[in-house]
């Protein structure tokens, strides 16, 4: 498929779809006409905008992993990243946490605003971020520690919670706090019922679906407003999928999450919008899942979708 | 394995090649064992087993062992036995056993014929080359049993005639040294027991793949058992001489209380018992202030060097040193304190300045096993622990260190096993009368002053003695000390090493524990 044949198709499409209340418009940059790419990516919803990206360029070292993406994500709701491997949703999940900071060949450029504070400028306290943008990784990676300090560890590092020797002999133990702390987190991440009994048993010893929920409860107990999970739960098994979905779910009535996943059928399931990656670490396009699903204006989602290629 | 048991149960004559082939591994493991006694006197030539002396006992053994091997092989190559030998024995094998040829052919000819060592090492590379080409194309059958049951039939054959009896000896003509056969007796034996325990083995495994693990497996493991059994006969040997010594006018029991004098009392003139109490605590003194200036430092290193520092040229030159630091000879690190510490230690020679001597030797390797640790603690508590906004440092503190804590402690000790029994830099920084009447009283002297540095303790800066340094004190000058003296230190050391491993195993299980639960 050539590129001028691209443009064409898209055109037309555009053309067709100008009633529609929700346009999606043709993002082709005509002076530097070697990178037309088809791209549907003007997603316009109703809610506030959590996350804003703009003209976000990562390279790592010379290769370009990013290729200038600008996308906004609605807070509250659930988004999908899919798209073939390799093609950088997991390096545009790194980048709304800066958790790309931590790898030394990585650059990033542009701005990612994160409630309407751009989180690559100059003073941004990485800290503060994280705390309000938390992650979830692929594989489920508890500390080696029991399960309350697991939960609290976040807390307690912040010097939310104080149970130091020191916390007590000032008289300010904060032990009540941290158990609710524990408790609440546990319970969103649906996993109270299952731990409580064994709160100071070693977290290595729960499963790996277990670990995984507690993962996420780690994450939400230091009270994050966005969650970010890469692939949560490619490492689990069909029963450990399903209640991990049933929890993002949940959790989208609170916070904004960003998932990553390669199982398509997850992402139809769970998420309210799904932005596509293709090779090169394009966006192309990005909608509401049903239509992502259904109907995807890009030839080249479609045969990505219904699995004809990727 | 089971489906093989099934095809070879199906001969009705399986059951006597099995017992034949155990019969031969059994034989040689007993005399594997009594070779090792042997050698370490604990039997002799003049032991007696059903009437026969031990050098003859061993003969009949090994002609045994070689016929059951060649019979054996023979029978299996004929097929009178299904088995699954290989059509070759292979090079490998070949080589092995090519060498064992090499050595006897040599061995053989210098002594039966005196030439001289040209020409043996002529007449057993031939040896060598004849037995390995020999073996590697013969079927794995023969390959396997005949050179061992050979090798078997000619020992055997001369320790039963009595060519080789207790009374032999060979005294080599371009060497000033004679070896008797008590040495070469067992020697020999170990060795050849245990090239019939492998040969053994093969064949009760019926060759084959089975065969060659079930032999390797059952060398391994006389290998491993010669090696602990060699270390065990070593403590015994220092505990045997040592505990008469230890225990001298000991008293225990009830209403006495425990009194052991030797562990209790410093050495003074017109002392009924004479002890060792200030080198005790002077090697435990030292130990402890090494470790608790090493420890620290070698873990902050270790830390900056792994998690803070870019990783470069800068830390590959650091590494490089600091392997090349830790196999630094002691006796530099011992010039080094002699030179810059006593100095500016009082001019004399002190504890302190043997604490320092010996925490710097300790360092590097508590700097390498603590970077291997911390290097191999997974990434993903790393990011885990970022990615809910704790800082660098924090992380490093609470959750790092405590997974690489076990590492680092098993570092800790290796190292305290070696600084413990440290001699030459005790002697140029530390010692002074060798024989002490009072142990430094390091808690008891601080004092508390107005001026830097604020503490003083007196003991710290006096000379001391230590255990190695008082083995070596007592084995050189010996002036009216008795041997047993000796003996009696050196037990002490050996059971203040291990008091130091059993503190070390206990603080690493505590930390697992606290990783695992
Ligand atoms: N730490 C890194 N250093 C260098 N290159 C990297 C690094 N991480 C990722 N890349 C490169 O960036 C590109 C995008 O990688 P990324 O991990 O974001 O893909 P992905 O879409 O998450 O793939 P997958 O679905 O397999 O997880 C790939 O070409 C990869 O090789
Ligand atoms: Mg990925």
């Amino acid at each position: 498929m050539s590129d001028q044949t691209v443009t064409q198709t898209n055109e037309e499409q555009q053309s067709n779809d100008s009633t529609e209340q929700r346009s999606n418009s043709l993002t082709v940059d005509v002076e530097t006409d070697e990178r037309l790419v088809d791209s549907w990516t003007d997603y316009e919803f109703e809610d506030e905008a959590a996350i804003t990206v703009e003209d976000l360029d990562v390279y790592y070292g010379d290769d370009h992993a990013i290729d200038s993406i600008s996308m906004e994500i609605p807070e509250r709701s659930v988004t999908a990243l899919i798209g073939p491997s390799g093609c950088g949703k997991s390096t545009f999940l790194r980048c709304l946490n800066r958790m790309n900071d931590r790898i030394d060949s990585a650059r990033v450029e542009g701005t990612v605003e994160v409630d309407g504070e751009n989180i690559y400028e100059g003073d941004t306290d990485l800290v503060q971020l994280r705390k309000r943008v938390g992650m979830v990784f692929q594989s489920p990676n508890p500390f080696p520690k029991s399960i309350r300090e697991n939960v609290s560890y976040g807390p307690r590092k912040h010097g939310d919670v104080n149970v130091g020797l020191l916390g007590r002999l000032l008289g300010n133990d904060d032990r009540e706090v941290e158990r609710e702390i524990v408790e609440r987190s546990l319970e969103q991440a649906a996993l109270w019922d299952e731990v409580s009994g064994r709160l100071d048993d070693n977290a290595l010893g729960l499963s790996g679906g277990q670990q995984q929920r507690l993962c996420i409860a780690r994450c939400l107990a230091v009270d994050p407003d966005v969650i970010l999970m890469d692939e949560p739960a490619s490492a689990l098994d069909p029963v450990a999928t399903a209640k991990i979905e049933d929890l993002i779910e949940q959790l989208a009535e609170e916070y904004t999450v960003v998932v990553v996943t390669h199982n398509m059928q997850q992402a139809a399931r769970i998420s309210d919008q799904t932005a596509v990656f293709l090779t090169g670490g394009q966006l192309v396009e990005y909608d509401d899942t049903d239509k992502i699903f259904e109907n995807p204006e890009s030839d080249r989602v479609e045969d990505y979708v219904t699995g004809k290629f990727g | 394995m089971s489906e093989q048991t099934a095809t070879r149960t199906a001969a009705p004559a399986v059951d006597l090649f099995d017992r034949i082939a155990l019969g031969v591994v059994g034989l040689s493991i007993v005399t594997f064992l009594l070779g090792w006694t042997t050698l370490f006197e604990r039997t002799g030539t003049d032991t007696a087993v059903a009437g026969l002396s031990l050098f003859t006992l061993f003969g009949a053994v090994f002609l045994l062992a070689g016929i059951g091997l060649l019979v054996s092989g023979i029978a299996s190559y004929v097929g009178a036995f299904e088995t699954t030998a290989d059509r070759y024995t292979g090079i490998g094998t070949g080589l092995g056993l090519g060498i064992v040829g090499f050595a006897v052919g040599g061995l053989a000819t210098t002594i039966l014929f005196g030439v001289g060592a040209t020409g043996s090492v002529l007449v057993g590379l031939v040896v060598g080359l004849v037995v390995t080409s020999g073996v590697a194309v013969l079927p794995e059958d023969l390959g396997t049993t005949f050179p061992v049951g050979l090798l078997g039939l000619a020992w055997g054959g001369l320790l039963v005639t009595g060519a080789v009896d207790a009374g032999w000896f060979w005294n080599p003509p371009s060497l000033d040294a004679t070896f008797h056969a008590p040495i070469v007796v067992p020697l020999a034996t170990i060795a050849l027991s245990l090239l019939i325990a492998w040969s053994g083995a093969i064949v009760a495994e019926g060759f084959g793949s089975q065969g060659r693990q079930n032999g390797a497996y059952l060398l391994i493991g006389l290998n491993a058992f010669g090696m602990i059994a060699v270390l065990l006969l070593l403590i015994l040997f220092v505990v045997q001489k040592g505990l008469p010594k230890l225990l001298e006018g000991a008293q225990f029991g009830p209403g006495l209380g425990i009194s052991v004098p030797f562990l209790t009392k410093g050495v003074m003139l017109g002392q009924q018992y004479n002890g060792i109490f200030p080198a005790i605590v002077g090697t435990i003194w030292l130990v402890i202030g090494a470790v608790l200036l090493a420890v620290p430092i070698g873990i902050g290193a270790a830390v900056f060097l792994t998690e803070y520092a870019e990783q470069g040229r800068f830390t590959a030159i650091i590494e490089t040193t600091t392997n090349a630091l830790w196999s630094t000879p002691s006796i530099v690190y011992g010039l080094f304190g002699y030179a810059f510490l006593v100095p500016r230690f009082g001019n004399s020679n002190s504890l302190l300045a043997g604490m320092f001597v010996l925490g710097f030797m300790l360092l590097p390797l508590v700097v390498i096993t603590s970077r291997e640790s911390i290097k191999s603690v997974p990434d993903e508590y790393r990011d885990a622990s970022a990615a809910l906004g704790v800082n660098q440092w924090q992380t490093i503190r609470s959750v790092v260190l405590p997974a690489a804590m076990p590492g680092v402690v098993t570092g800790v000790i290796l190292g305290v096993g070696r600084i413990a029994g440290e001699t030459a830099p005790i002697l140029l920084v530390t010692s002074g009368q060798p024989f002490p009447a009072r142990a430094p009283s390091i808690l008891g002297s601080f004092r508390f002053v107005a001026t830097p540095p604020f503490v003083q303790n007196e003991a710290l800066l006096q000379a001391s003695s230590a255990l190695p340094y008082q083995l070596y004190a007592v084995i050189t000058a010996g002036v009216g000390q008795e041997e047993a003296f000796g003996w009696g230190t050196a037990l002490v050391l050996l059971l203040v090493v291990l008091g130091f491993y059993a503190i070390g195993i206990a603080s690493r299980i505590y930390f697992r524990r606290k990783l695992h639960q």
